[in-house]
């Protein structure tokens, strides 16, 4: 005998993996995209009149959230500016199909499409990198490297905020994961469904608590078009023990994403803990834990020859390579076109630690004194005197260092 | 697109390397090593004896917060881990020791054969076990049955010297065939259930030092026995309540979250009732680190912490101490294997059971496989734990009315709770059987005192007054639930309590300042 469904008595076509409950497909539908309201509201993920960068790759979880994020701006008047932010890192063949997807969304959702790439950005290509690295830590880049790209292209087309197709499956991958490594910063922040909210662009996640079948069967039953993409230098990283280890107990507990997400919000970290604290790369001005954010290593190693500084294991290697680029920075900063003038990444942020504003006041008070005045705009040629900033960039890169040796909980890559 | 996020790639473990103790010396005194602890040390035999003895005493040292001649409840599972507590103990305490121990221990076995069906027959036998090991330790000791938790007014009321055990199984039942020694279990009934009226399986033995075991028992016995009888049906029906209880759960995983409350209920209360302010766990990091993340799991994570923390100070009177919190499971077994301790073994739940039998099941094997290729994963998860607040210093705070830790259900939205609470109400048109039953089922029946006082007609909790007394994962283990007068006693008493203080709180409400 067909079920009836839970809301209308029309028959129903499916059993919601979330509740178990029996539903056709326009309830479905109405009860999917209502959820994900609920998150918006309930968070005040938006404000009206922003531009929100939605960020596309054409998989299906950013598919879902491009088509649901148009609905649900029209249904509630969000009045938001919707515009579809794509990233393509240079893997040949790997991005032609789901830039392709991309693309057909642009046309499809009547959505703008902006497409930057890893050369604009980085200078580099993943296939580039590749024939320089080799298969086995090229994950470590993309992964990186992806993170600021889709900030960075954001920034370069104004937007307030960046969306991601983050579900509660990821959401709960990470908690697990962060559990496995001990990584107290990690886990904390990782439930938070805005992140980067001071300093750099905030992302949100309004997917966080919808789960990942049910964005495949919304996208199925709406006969949305996706390209499914597995990285084709297929991440060994141990997310993969997570991700195990959570289908394993869905089994169990159909639940358990849920839960998982539960346990990762009710978390409360001790008051003697000292956090990480996220300040800014001194190089890139993008949000960093360290003084030289990760990117740059990476890059500093690709542009020197050094492929494999960067995604080294311990710490004390980590703050070697930090100590290196800091003992190089005065020759990188000349010889690097810089997107903006260093000044502007190195004046104080909210969210620096005391320390940092500390070496930032009395880099100021330098400036003034010697009466230079330091650019403001973001232009390649940067008119203010650079011995004197790289010389302070320098210098407090050096102290940070010097910093994170003694305070080792400050030390997050 | 690449699914990899940042920091995905670290490499937090390292893979472990063949690093056998063979051909190796001993980090401390260079004789031939027998074993490679955590951190790639090696060390001899005696070498390790110091290590593992120091560790102990400096785990259960350095808090201070065992006071000298204080009293202890040592909490025995028969298992390796607990074994080993229990010698570690022996040891720490004889004289030849030169730091010695000084706290005063009490031991106890909580029976859970009734949770696992097991035939009375097996339950004696496991009884008997424990207790010849216990009793030849010379401390007091009690035995307690799982079931008797379901009624802890029991307990509560129950007041005996300490060094009174209370076998809880069914020894009782066996009482034509079983032989001398388990009888004189049953001798000091009387002294020990005069106050007592429903609980036959309070009893003592005495097997203290001051009172050599055995006195005028048979006196005792004979005058017991018509006792016995006539309680052994209550006996029966406690232990036929928590199978049914256990039953209607429907999950394996909820059945082991109830059992791990209500066996921490009971050493709580015993310890309570007999005079200990301590009560000492038997679990090793290895267990912890499962502990964790199954409390992880089943959205426990607000209780991580306490339930893997040297002291836990949920309970009101009694502190939980874990001193095997340092060691490994790998540790514990060198240990017993080299002092000849030996366990007692005890069927669970899932001792048949596949990896997927249930969650505590699954991620011990997970956690276990981890552990064998990564090293570091042990003391990885620990360190998480390590890093979160227990919430003891918070003041004020609500707890659960089952499990005790502090509710972690008063959350505002957005959060996973009101995402779940709202996917259910708009996928479903809201007219499950809860609200129905609800509806013909009226609280608040009472002789007209209004108090509940009079008792005459007691009133039955709904389960919506039971589950917003209850934390998350208490939620979770009693979802399934079909009857919320199964639950045990204490949890239902707690909730009339709470309703009645919502109800006096609605009555003086407008009267009350706002002080937050
Ligand atoms: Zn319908
Ligand atoms: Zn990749
Ligand atoms: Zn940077
Ligand atoms: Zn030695
Ligand atoms: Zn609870």
């Amino acid at each position: 005998m067909p079920l009836a469904c839970g809301l209308c008595d029309k028959q129903a076509i499916l059993k919601r993996p979330k509740t178990g409950d029996a539903l056709c497909k326009e309830c479905f539908f109405l009860a999917f995209e209502e959820e994900v309201h609920q998150t918006i509201t309930d968070a005040s993920l938006f404000i009206k009149g922003e531009t929100v960068a939605i960020g596309a790759s054409g998989g299906k979880d950013s598919t879902v959230l491009a088509y649901v994020m148009k609905i649900l701006n029209e249904r509630y008047d969000y009045n938001l500016n919707l515009v579809l932010l794509s990233i393509d890192e240079g893997i040949t063949g790997y991005r032609d199909d789901s830039l392709e997807s991309v693309k057909r969304n642009e046309i499809q959702y009547g959505l703008p499409l902006k497409i930057v790439s890893y050369e604009e950005l980085y200078g580099w290509t993943m296939d580039a990198i590749v024939k320089q690295i080799g298969l086995k830590n090229n994950c470590t880049f993309c992964g990186v490297f992806r993170r600021q790209a889709l900030d960075r292209g954001a920034l370069m087309l104004k937007v307030d905020k960046i969306v991601t197709g983050h579900n509660a499956d990821d959401v709960a991958e990470t908690v697990i994961m962060n559990v496995l490594r001990g990584d107290i910063g990690r886990l904390r922040r990782c439930t938070a469904i805005t992140t980067g909210t001071d300093g750099a662009l905030p992302r949100c996640k309004p997917f966080k608590y919808t789960y990942e079948k049910e964005i495949v069967m919304y996208a199925y039953f709406r006969k949305l078009d996706y390209f499914s993409t597995e990285c084709i230098y297929s991440p060994n990283a141990y997310r993969g023990f997570a991700r195990a280890y959570i289908k394993d107990l869905e089994k169990i507990r159909p639940s358990a994403i849920i839960d998982i997400i539960h346990s990762g919000e009710s978390l409360s970290v001790k008051k003697e803990v000292k956090m990480p604290v996220q300040g800014v790369c001194v190089r890139c001005g993008y949000i960093s834990s360290n003084t030289v954010c990760k990117a740059c290593i990476m890059l500093e190693g690709l542009n020197k020859g050094l492929p494999r500084l960067g995604i080294g294991k311990t710490h004390k290697e980590r703050l070697k390579m930090a100590e290196q680029i800091g003992e190089k920075e005065d020759s990188s900063i000349n010889s690097q076109n810089l997107k903006s003038c260093v000044s502007d990444h190195f004046r104080p942020k909210s969210n620096s630690t005391s320390f940092e504003k500390n070496q930032l006041d009395s880099f100021w008070v330098q400036i003034s004194q010697s009466g230079q005045s330091c650019c403001k705009s973001n232009t390649v040629g940067c008119s203010c005197q650079r011995s004197v900033v790289c010389k302070d960039v320098t210098a407090g890169i050096q102290s940070s260092v010097e910093q994170q040796k003694i305070n080792s909980s400050v030390i997050d890559f | 697109m690449c699914s990899v996020e940042e920091g995905d790639t670290d490499v937090p473990f390292s893979k472990s390397r063949p690093n056998e103790s063979i051909g190796r010396t001993c980090m401390k005194c260079q004789e031939k090593a027998i074993l490679i602890t955590r951190v790639n040390d090696a060390f001899c035999r005696s070498c390790f004896m110091v290590y593992i003895t120091h560790k102990f005493r400096a785990t259960v040292g350095k808090t201070k917060l065992v006071r000298d001649g204080e009293m202890v409840l040592v909490a025995l599972s028969g298992g390796p881990s607990s074994s080993a507590l229990l010698h570690l103990i022996q040891e720490g305490l004889s004289e030849r020791t030169h730091k010695k121990l000084r706290f005063r221990p009490g031991l106890i076995f909580i029976d859970e054969g009734a949770a696992v069906n097991l035939p009375s027959s097996e339950r004696l036998n496991t009884c008997e076990k424990m207790l010849e090991i216990m009793k030849s330790t010379g401390f007091p000791c009690h035995i307690k049955a799982l079931e008797q938790g379901l009624d802890n007014d029991n307990i509560q009321e129950f007041s005996s010297p300490p060094d009174i055990c209370c076998p809880g199984s069914r020894l009782e039942k066996e009482l034509g065939t079983i032989d001398y020694d388990t009888e004189s279990i049953l001798s000091d009934i009387s002294t020990a259930t005069s106050s007592v009226t429903l609980d036959m399986s309070e009893c003592s033995i005495s097997s203290s030092i001051e009172e050599p075991y055995g006195n005028s028992r048979e006196a005792i016995a004979v005058s017991s026995m018509s006792r016995v009888e006539s309680s052994f049906q209550k006996y029966e029906e406690a232990e036929e309540k928590l199978k049914c209880l256990l039953k209607s759960l429907n999950s394996v995983s909820s059945q082991e979250d109830l059992i791990r409350t209500i066996r921490h209920k009971i050493l709580s209360e015993v310890a309570t009732t007999c005079g200990y302010s301590k009560v000492m766990l038997g679990s090793c990091g290895t267990r912890l680190a499962v502990t964790l993340l199954t409390d992880m799991a089943i959205g426990r994570g607000g209780q991580a912490a306490v339930d893997t923390v040297f002291a836990d100070r949920r309970y009101k009177n009694v502190m939980f101490l874990r001193p095997l919190r340092e060691f490994s499971s790998k540790e514990i077994g060198m240990y017993n294997a080299l002092n000849d301790v030996e366990s007692v073994f005890i069927p669970t739940l899932t001792t048949k059971g596949s990896d997927g039998a249930s969650i505590e099941h699954l991620t011990e094997a997970f956690v276990t496989g981890l552990q064998r290729d990564y090293p570091s994963t042990v003391s990885n998860i620990m360190r998480t734990g390590e890093k979160l607040s227990t919430g003891a210093e918070e003041e004020n705070k609500e707890n659960c009315a089952m499990c005790q830790s502090s509710l972690d259900t008063n959350v505002i939205a957005p959060s996973a709770l009101n995402a779940v609470e709202f996917s259910q109400r708009i996928s479903s048109r809201g007219d499950n059987s809860d609200s129905k039953r609800d509806h013909c089922n009226k609280t608040g029946e009472c002789c007209g005192e209004g108090d509940g006082s009079c008792n005459s007609t007691r009133t039955r909790a709904t389960k919506q007054q039971v589950l917003a007394s209850l934390c998350y994962g208490c939620r979770l283990a009693i979802r399934k639930l079909d009857d919320v007068e199964k639950l045990p006693l204490y949890v239902l008493k707690d909730v009339f309590w709470r309703v009645r203080r919502e109800k006096m709180k609605s009555e003086i409400e407008e009267f009350l300042l706002d002080t937050s």
